[in-house]
């Protein structure tokens, strides 16, 4: 029982590091630019595929396909925002929520079929540059992607944290997440900050992208369920930008869902998901003020 | 003949959920990606009675219809309280898991589904052929569309829009945002349910990949390409998209496997190019938002706005009071009896002290006014009164009821509403409906006597317009009742929405800074419409920087800083009190 509870434990925090990650680039890209991005879909998808491609085709080692593969989700993510979003958000219509978030369901649904056509007799494609080897310590196990995972993860997590407090480009973004108009007085262009925000969310969301195609392989729906718990942690820390802190939430939700496994069947524990944001939601006090903020409708008349 | 029977039959079905997705997307502005995750639910239930009770296809209907329209409710009571990305959120989770769930039960078939479900009639006629299912899809259809349309062009509808447009604004007047967008989330998942059950039915099948989250984005592709808003549009969206697979099959020759990924992409493209190039659909809603979006506004207002308001609009004096006596039904002057009883009321944000133990009352035919520096509380007081904000401690009586901790909707039924100081209009509804909104207990806004008492519904409805005319007629706006108020200018937009405060028939009226922002020539207009609201016996109290609107007004005066009372009196009064005259009103 104990080496159960352990060995969940550990599969949670090695999911929940997952999580974190995706929290992490979501909610820099959503919280800094208010874009309702469901393509985030397909710039992971993309990175993972790539990077399978870079590493068995064209030989590169594993590290430098893994640079590759989040680097073409930078370039995916930069290029949506510029001729799709930006476009959209210029018209400054009192439902750009809705008219982005139509667009990126769009551009995702393409992006996944395309890949699903350009990929059509293989499917799947493996990352086999890594040799994934298991790890028993005592009763647990574990593998070597795993171990990566975790540890590129979380110096991935600190070092936005980092770029984000330290540097010119962190404070121009947190500037611009706090007030666009303000801070385009002050200098800052809110539509560069942008595209740097797409650019990093969508790096990181690529480097988690091609650690999960590694541990497992690349198919065409691997963007849905990441997408969907990087709304998630996104939303449940309350698009927080210092990165640690919505990491955090993530490896919560990750070892609460593994923890589940003791009390449910495993198919019950993608509910367990669920029956958190559901609970969440439902005591959440009415007014979210970031959220209001962020989201509230630019008024289509302006005084 | 029979296939070409076959795809009116899926037009049919996907028209229904299209149709009803757009009543909760296009009208009401709420945001779900669970639409064919409500059609599983319905699909699985006939489904599931179908093959293990053999209960008639009817009742099976039935219990589809309910089952999704239970789940719908369920999903929505959390989300709906909150923003519109908290309802994606959820719906894109309850999409997930309803099939994860359904995928993963041995008793619904797995992944394959419940299959072979066959055999089927309703009343003794044979369900086999598409020809049979024919008259049965036909008739679920009409009766979705019908209700949509009764649900959609009516007075339920006008607050469906408001909801769309401003929730803060529709519930100061009065509606019950979150009931009406529960309803609705409930009866279009019902709908959903129809749909589903109907898609098992022709494919005689309830199979995962049937209601999954590419169903959702397809049956949003056609309420896009259709146009948010318009319930034809999306009929004439559905057939298009189902029709873009024996396009592919047929004419292009694409086949197989493949024919799927390309009709997906073909959805995909929809939706971007739409979004980028005709964001209003096919046919768009007179009223939708994103019609509005490639520079028409000055177009669609037969003209630029500021012209308008020097001649036309301005009322005249004598029109003006010739009207109000008619609007305004006369109130008995009661000699300032108490209306609103404010006493002890506080409210702490962390260390800020927004509301520091006000006291004060409103008399029935007065004007009070409650002025001091930015940033004294003065708006905070009129959230606090309308229960925007809950206050931690004292009591608001209105009419010697406690009022303490209503909704900012049942105090506007109770007859205190407010304006806002940035006007709050729905901009993409006309003038004249903006009025007609406010307007309380219309029969036509709930669902029994909408559907249940027409004739009613149609006659007060008839009585609303000619009323919510004479409102405008009053602040002078009647000639513009046409126009959409977004496209009116400031003025004009402050006049509508002191004539949609107006229409509630409040006798409590919280102004907040009625005279701000706008030429001295509106502000005249203004305070003598306010004048004469006083003078019909109701009760006011504004918020107000401009001391020349202040002393023309008010009657009392409260003076307000860091969240406290603290002068009280007439003008001449606070004017006469040497602190206040050099802080504040200046050392005239």
């Amino acid at each position: 029982m104990l080496d159960n509870v352990l060995q969940l434990t550990v599969n949670g925090l090695i999911n929940g590091t997952s999580y974190a990650l995706l929290g992490v680039a979501f909610s820099l890209i959503l919280g800094v630019t208010g874009r309702f991005h469901v393509a985030f879909t397909f710039t992971y998808t993309i990175s993972a595929y790539l990077a399978a491609v870079a590493g068995e085709r064209a030989g590169l080692p594993f590290w430098a396909a893994l640079l590759v593969g989040a680097a073409v989700g930078a370039v995916f993510g930069v290029l949506m925002e510029r001729f799709i979003y930006r476009p959209l958000a210029a018209r400054g219509s009192a439902n750009t929520l809705l008219m982005i978030f139509v667009a990126s369901l769009g551009l995702s649904i393409i992006g996944r079929n395309v890949i699903g056509l350009i990929w059509l007799s293989t499917t799947s494609e493996q990352i086999n540059s890594f040799t994934n080897a298991g790890i028993n310590v005592g009763p647990l196990n574990f593998t070597t992607i795993d171990v990566v995972n975790v540890v590129v993860t979380w110096t991935l997590i600190i070092a936005t944290s980092v770029l984000l407090s330290n540097t010119k480009l962190g404070r121009s973004i947190r500037a611009v997440r706090v007030n666009p108009e303000m801070s385009l007085v002050v200098g800052i262009d809110p539509g560069r900050v942008f595209l740097a925000v797409f650019a990093i969310g969508s790096f990181l969301g690529g480097v988690g992208a091609v650690l999960t195609a590694t541990k497992t392989s690349a198919v065409p729906d691997m963007g849905f369920n990441p997408l969907f718990y990087a709304f998630v942690v996104a939303f449940l820390s309350g698009l927080d930008t210092r990165p640690v802190r919505v990491g955090l939430v993530g490896l919560g939700l990750g070892l609460v869902e593994s923890w589940s496994e003791i009390w449910l069947p495993t198919i019950w524990t993608s509910l367990v998901v669920f029956a958190i944001l559901f609970v969440y939601v439902a005591l959440r006090p009415v007014q979210f003020r970031l959220l209001f903020h962020r989201f509230a409708p630019r008024r289509a008349v302006k005084a | 003949m029979e296939l070409a029977l076959s795809y009116v039959d899926q037009i049919l079905i996907f028209a229904i959920f299209a149709v009803s997705l757009n009543l909760l997307l296009g009208y009401t502005g709420q945001i779900s990606v669970a639409h064919a995750a409500f059609g599983a639910i319905g699909g699985y239930s006939i489904g599931y009675l179908l093959l293990n009770n053999h209960v008639p296809v009817l009742a099976g209907l039935g219990v589809a219809i309910v089952a999704a329209g239970l789940v719908g409710v369920i999903v929505g009571i959390p989300a709906l309280r909150l923003s519109a990305e908290w309802l994606i959120l959820l719906s894109l989770a309850a999409q997930t898991i309803i099939i994860a769930l359904v995928s993963t039960s041995s008793a619904f078939g797995g992944t394959y589904g419940l299959q072979n479900i066959v055999g089927l009639s309703v009343f003794g006629h044979s369900l086999t052929n598409p020809s049979d299912r024919l008259p049965l899809f036909l008739v679920c259809f009409l009766i979705v569309y019908a209700i949509c349309w009764r649900m959609g062009e009516s007075p339920y509808g006008r607050v469906l829009r408001g909801i769309r447009e401003d929730e803060r604004a529709c519930r100061s007047l009065g509606k019950n945002v979150f009931a009406y967008k529960l309803m609705v989330f409930g009866v279009t998942a019902a709908m959903a349910g129809v749909a589903g059950a109907l898609l098992a039915i022709d494919s005689s099948l309830a199979a995962p990949a049937l209601f999954g989250f590419d169903q959702s984005t397809t049956i949003i592709a056609m309420v896009i390409l259709g146009g948010m808003g318009s319930l034809p549009g999306s009929v004439i969206g559905a057939a298009l998209l189902v029709l873009l697979g024996p396009f592919f099959e047929r004419v292009l020759n694409i086949n197989g496997d493949v024919t799927f990924l390309w009709r997906l992409i073909a959805y995909g493209l929809v939706l971007v190019l739409v979004m980028l190039l005709r964001p209003q659909g096919l046919l768009p809603d007179p009223g939708a938002p994103l019609r509005w979006l490639r520079g028409r506004r000055a177009r669609a207002g037969g003209g630029s706005a500021e012209p308008v308001l020097a001649d036309t609009a301005l009322p005249s004096a004598t029109a003006a009071a010739a009207a109000a006596p008619a609007a305004l039904p006369a109130l008995e002057r009661n000699g300032g009896d108490i209306v609103l009883e404010v006493s002890d009321l506080s409210k702490h944000f962390g260390g800020i002290i927004a509301a520091d133990g006000l006291a004060f009352a409103l008399r029935r035919g007065e004007i009070a006014a409650l002025v001091g520096p930015n940033g004294a509380g003065k708006t905070t007081v009129f959230n606090l009164l309308t229960g925007a904000i809950r206050f931690d401690s004292g009591s608001v009586v209105l009419h010697g009821h406690e009022i303490g901790g209503m909704t900012p909707n049942q105090v506007a039924r109770r007859g205190m509403v407010r304006s806002f100081q940035d006007v709050r209009i729905f901009p993409f509804m006309s003038a004249l409906e903006n009025v007609m909104l406010a307007f309380q207990e219309q029969p036509g806004e709930h669902l029994a006597s909408l559907f249940g008492r027409p004739g009613v519904t149609a006659k007060v409805e008839r009585e609303v317009r000619e009323r919510a005319v004479e409102w405008l007629r009053f602040v002078g706006m009647d000639a513009l009742a046409a126009m959409p108020a977004g496209a009116l200018g400031f003025g004009q937009q402050k006049l509508v929405a002191l004539a949609r405060v107006l229409a509630t028939e409040a006798d409590v009226l919280l102004l907040d800074e009625p005279a701000s922002g706008i030429d001295q020539q509106w502000v005249d207009v203004m305070l003598g419409l306010i004048d004469r609201v006083r003078a019909a016996g109701r009760t006011v109290c504004i918020v107000e920087h401009n001391l020349h609107v202040v002393e023309r007004l008010a009657d009392h005066i409260y003076f307000m800083e860091l969240g406290r009372i603290t002068a009280r009196g007439s003008f001449d009064e606070l004017t006469a009190m040497p602190n206040l005259a050099k802080a504040y009103f200046g050392t005239a």
